[in-house]
């Protein structure tokens, strides 16, 4: 979980940029795919609207022309003196009956001639005399026809063309047909003498549209009740169907170009037309899911969309990737060159835009390398003058105090102990104003200390005791001049203000590869504050104090070197100086790194 | 450098890839082209009409053809079959065209002379000298044979024995007459049975050209081309005939087909002059089985004239439409050979073939329930060989139409010289 945590923070700039990338493209492409199947399905649906509504109206006036020419059929019939004396005058005679059939049959042939092809003509008179132009296509007979429902309903409304379905397996043959109907009526008397019988298959009705239909895309003819009397689905054929009625009703009453409706247990596209005259309805339904599937394939669109987001979101996993990786690598080195080393410079790889970061941030960090070296190489030259210059300030009133004590001593006659003092104060001098720069040896250190102390000694008398406790395999480790003086000197003039005789240890000792000096007094101690202001004064030797030391140390060496003071009041003060083990050779080493030393010389014991 | 050539070919993958993709989804459209309208269809159709014979004798052979095939008998009124095939072979398309269609041997060079390419010759499916050889003539052109003859068309004098009976008169007494005879003998009937002779429909002139083939000429001459109408002394005689029979009073008349059927299965009229093709329409009356019997048709009283005359006789074609050798050879391996489907056609149908190899089977010998124990089909053979040839010519029907006109002008009271006369005149004119 944390590694995983820890990857992500690692790679934040791709995760966040991969992310918005992939929603993006993501995104994008869910909207345009949605938006193309909805642009082209709205498309569709108004293109489909369109041609179906002209293909609606194609088939409107094939009914209509139909319908005219049973009108106009009618209107002949029913003008037809002669059907009309044919079919109400009672005959005997054989000659007359073939003069009449043969008139008959004349007329009805002019007049058939104007009817649609498919359609029949059947005149039945109320002699029950029947006359069948196309026999074949309904071979009924007068005595059936005469009793059927149709005729009746004809008889009921004599001044209408009805347009009445008869279905399979009634008088038809299993043919189911239409047939439009209309009593013909005397004038003057309302007498009903005959009835005009057009019948047309319903096969041959379903011509007048079954070009236009195809799956999915259907046409029924629904009457005024609700009955289907032709459809290109043929199990419909002679169904009722009140609820199409009612949708194609009511697009017709709204003026509606469609509807989408559900009906035979699909959701289909409605468009109707209204045959007033033939009490009829034209329902084109269009059965959304069949026609749309075949047009619009949703999953083709949807696996290209998908393919090309794979695609993409490859490629901008791959381009972002290499991105942000040269960018992260950056961010990292550079996080790193503060934790190790600012002169290490970063790869310049990756990218154009990251290799030229890179170039930058590396011209960069030579450029503050350099000033920075500049600044650092002037503070350590500035700070060796300073400190050559306190070393090289013998204090006059050391000078003038050992010379009053000599000449004393030589007063008094201790020829011997003046002797002695001059022995001293020569070569503490000899190396006080000797290079800074030198390291000397433990040993020379421990013999300069000497010096300075015989010379206190005899000026100040040895209330106070000065022990060194060398460690043998210290003695030829080499270390700065001066880093001890001071605080022998320190001892001397400062912690035995209140008792007046003690004790000044000297301790030198290897310890855990370092070297290890100390400088333990018995005297009245001190608070550790007071140092401070002990360290503001003047130095009774040379301009080397207490705090130069373990500057000039920690300058030389580093952080791990340095002075640690101790101090417990009454009791007395300790000293530690710390120290690297530094012998002959890396004396020069070091040297040469870093600067400054200043010697100083003291005599020992008294 | 070499990076912008790593950058670019990176490019260029990606496009590739993209391609590659999209093609995919693109290219199953392509598959699946449809072989266009394949040369051989998977059915075959055939046109004809009376369900009781020539229906009923394509089921018999369509079962007794020992290959598989998918036969499609529709049926159509013989006027829709003319009008459908002269519309499709006019307008040259072959479109909704059956590949067998059964013609009346009447028509049929009307329509080998006018659409030749249109039929197919079977001369490779059959032997024509198997066949009687009034056959030939009407269903061949330039010496081809396009059509397999079917039925004879021989006429009968089917008459209901009972009526006859009742007025007096038995097989004998039919047998061998004249028309005018026939006409006494129908006043009789009419008068004693209350019945009607005869049903006839006054837009078909059939029992006129009964009465002059039986005397051996027709609407043209021998040629075939020219109207023969006002100097044709059978035709004459014919259209007396019919005014007297009209004058006797014992027609019933009727306006097509199913009322011509209903006329004798309702018990309405005594006679059927036709061909014996009417057998399995009156057979179909179950109820009056016993009560028929077939004489000779009566003949014009005139020399030459015989009791024996044709009428409607059919005969199949092939189109010239993929399926045809299909069809030729489901033809020539029933109608043209199968001597057993000849009997099964006889016993099961009645119908009597043309096919002379099969004329000795047994059944052609049986004796008929129906009618009386009669040996109809023996009958009708003899008869056949009576008939007299004639050549029918191409406009058989449209010179009909004016005369059919005519006759009602005749009826009405024209003399006969101008009725004829004027039917030359109009024939003459409408057929140049």
């Amino acid at each position: 979980m944390w590694k995983i945590l820890r990857i992500i923070q690692n790679n934040n700039l791709f995760v966040k940029m991969f992310l918005v990338m992939v929603l993006s493209i993501i995104s994008v492409s869910v909207l345009i795919t949605f938006s193309t199947i909805r642009m082209s399905n709205n498309l569709f649906m108004e293109t489909f609207s369109i041609t179906n509504t002209k293909v609606l109206n194609q088939i409107k006036q094939q009914f209509e022309s139909f319908s005219y020419s049973v009108v106009y059929t009618s209107i002949n019939v029913q003008n037809n003196a002669t059907i009309k004396r044919m079919l109400t005058e009672e005959y005997v005679s054989s000659l007359e009956a073939s003069s009449s059939f043969y008139t008959i049959q004349q007329q009805m042939d002019t007049l058939y001639n104007d009817s649609p092809n498919e359609a029949n003509m059947i005149i039945l008179g109320e002699n029950e005399r029947l006359f069948n132009m196309k026999y074949l296509n309904w071979p009924v007979s007068a005595e059936t026809l005469s009793t059927h429902r149709i005729t009746e309903r004809a008889r009921a409304n004599p001044d209408e063309i009805l347009y009445q379905f008869v279905s399979d397996g009634d008088i038809t043959n299993d043919t189911p047909m239409v047939v439009a109907t209309k009593a013909l009526k005397e004038r003057s008397s309302s007498h009903i003498y005959g009835y005009l019988y057009i019948p047309i298959r319903e096969l041959d009705l379903r011509g007048f549209f079954e070009d236009y239909t195809s799956e999915g895309n259907s046409v029924h003819i629904v009457n005024g009740s609700g009955k289907i009397i032709s459809s290109n689905n043929q199990e419909l054929i002679g169904q009722d169907s009140p609820e199409l009625l009612a949708y194609a009703k009511e697009t017709e009453e709204n003026s509606l170009e469609y509807q989408e409706v559900n009906i035979f247990n699909k959701n289909q596209l409605l468009l109707s037309s209204a045959l007033p005259a033939l009490d009829l309805y034209i329902v084109n339904l269009v059965d959304q899911e069949a026609v749309i599937h075949n047009l619009v394939n949703t999953k083709e669109v949807a696996l290209i969309s998908t393919g090309i987001v794979l695609i993409a979101v490859v490629v901008v996993f791959i381009i972002s990737r290499r991105m942000t990786n040269s960018i992260t690598r950056i961010v990292r080195q550079i996080s790193n060159i503060s934790k190790y080393d600012f002169s290490k410079p970063i790869d310049e790889r990756g990218g154009y835009e990251a290799r030229k970061i890179a170039h930058a941030f590396n011209y960069m960090l030579n450029e503050l390398q350099e000033h920075v070296d500049v600044l650092l190489r002037s503070q350590r030259k500035q700070r060796k003058s300073e400190l050559e210059a306190l070393q090289h300030q013998i204090n006059p009133h050391f000078l003038y105090n050992t010379l009053t004590s000599i000449k004393f001593l030589v007063k008094e006659g201790k020829k011997e102990e003046a002797f002695e003092t001059m022995d001293a104060l020569i070569p503490l001098l000899q190396n006080a104003l000797g290079n800074v720069d030198e390291t000397i040896t433990v040993e020379q250190e421990i013999t300069n200390i000497n010096h300075y102390v015989l010379i206190n000694q005899m000026r100040y008398g040895d209330r106070i005791k000065v022990n060194s406790l060398i460690s043998p395999d210290c003695l030829h480790y080499h270390l700065p001049k001066l880093v001890i003086q001071p605080f022998i000197e320190n001892a001397f003039f400062h912690a035995f203000t209140e008792k007046k005789q003690g004790f000044i240890q000297i301790l030198i000792a290897r310890r855990n590869e370092q070297l290890v000096c100390e400088v333990i007094d018995t005297g009245d101690g001190m608070q550790i504050e007071n140092m401070k202001s002990h360290q503001g004064k003047r130095q009774l030797f040379s301009g080397i104090g207490v705090r130069n030391v373990h500057e000039r140390i920690q300058l030389l060496f580093g952080e791990e070197y340095g002075v640690e003071i101790s101090s417990e009041l009454k009791k007395g003060t300790k000293v530690k100086i710390t120290l690297p083990l530094l012998d002959e050779k890396s004396k020069y080493s070091n040297k040469s790194k870093n600067n400054t030393k200043d010697r100083f010389i003291d005599g020992g014991n008294f | 450098m070499k990076d912008f050539h790593y950058k670019k070919s990176w490019l260029i993958a990606l496009a590739l890839a993209v391609f590659l993709v999209l093609a995919a989804c693109s290219s199953d459209e392509e598959s699946g082209a449809s072989g266009d309208g394949g040369e051989e269809p998977d059915k075959i159709t055939a046109w004809a009409w009376d369900p009781n014979f020539n229906i009923a004798a394509l089921d018999i052979a369509k079962e007794s053809y020992d290959d598989d095939i998918d036969l499609e008998i529709i049926e159509n009124a013989q006027d829709d079959i003319v009008s459908k095939l002269n519309t499709g072979l006019s307008s040259g398309s072959m479109k909704g065209m059956p590949n067998i269609v059964l013609i009346e041997d009447q028509r049929a060079q009307s329509f080998l002379q006018s659409y030749p390419d249109a039929f197919y010759p079977i001369d490779d499916y059959i032997n024509p000298d198997d066949f009687a050889s009034y056959k030939l003539a009407p269903t061949s052109f330039d010496d081809q044979q396009y059509g397999l003859p079917f039925d004879t068309g021989v006429t009968g004098l089917f008459f209901r024995t009972d009526y006859l009976e009742e007025a007096g008169y038995s097989m004998e007494d039919l047998t061998d007459i004249t028309w005018e005879k026939y006409i006494e003998i129908g006043q009789d009937v009419k008068e004693k049975t209350g019945k009607d002779m005869i049903s006839l429909d006054p837009n078909d002139l059939g029992i006129i050209r009964i009465m002059i083939q039986s005397a051996g000429v027709w609407y043209v001459d021998e040629e075939g081309t020219n109207v023969n109408i006002t100097d044709n002394e059978p035709l004459r005689k014919a259209f007396e005939n019919y005014k007297a029979m009209m004058e006797a009073d014992f027609i019933k008349a009727n306006s097509d087909w199913s009322q011509y059927l209903a006329a004798f299965n309702g018990g309405d009229v005594a006679t059927v002059p036709s061909g014996n093709w009417i057998g399995a329409s009156i057979e179909a009356e179950e109820e009056q089985s016993g009560n028929w019997g077939v004489a000779p048709i009566p003949r014009l009283d005139m020399d030459g004239a015989v009791n024996a005359s044709n009428l409607g006789g059919s005969s199949f074609y092939v189109l010239d439409i993929p399926g045809k050798e299909q069809a030729a050879e489901f033809l020539g391996d029933t109608f043209g050979a199968d001597e057993e489907f000849y009997q099964e056609l006889v016993n099961e149908v009645g119908a009597l073939g043309t096919y002379t190899p099969a004329s000795d089977g047994e059944a052609y010998q049986k004796e008929n329930e129906f009618f009386g124990d009669q040996s109809l089909i023996s009958d009708f053979s003899t008869w056949v060989e009576d008939i007299p040839s004639v050549n029918y010519g191409m406009h058989t029907y449209a010179i009909e139409d004016i005369l059919a006109a005519e006759m009602q002008n005749y009826l009405k009271g024209k003399s006969l010289d101008d009725a004829l006369a004027d039917a030359q005149g109009q024939a003459e004119a409408q057929l140049k």
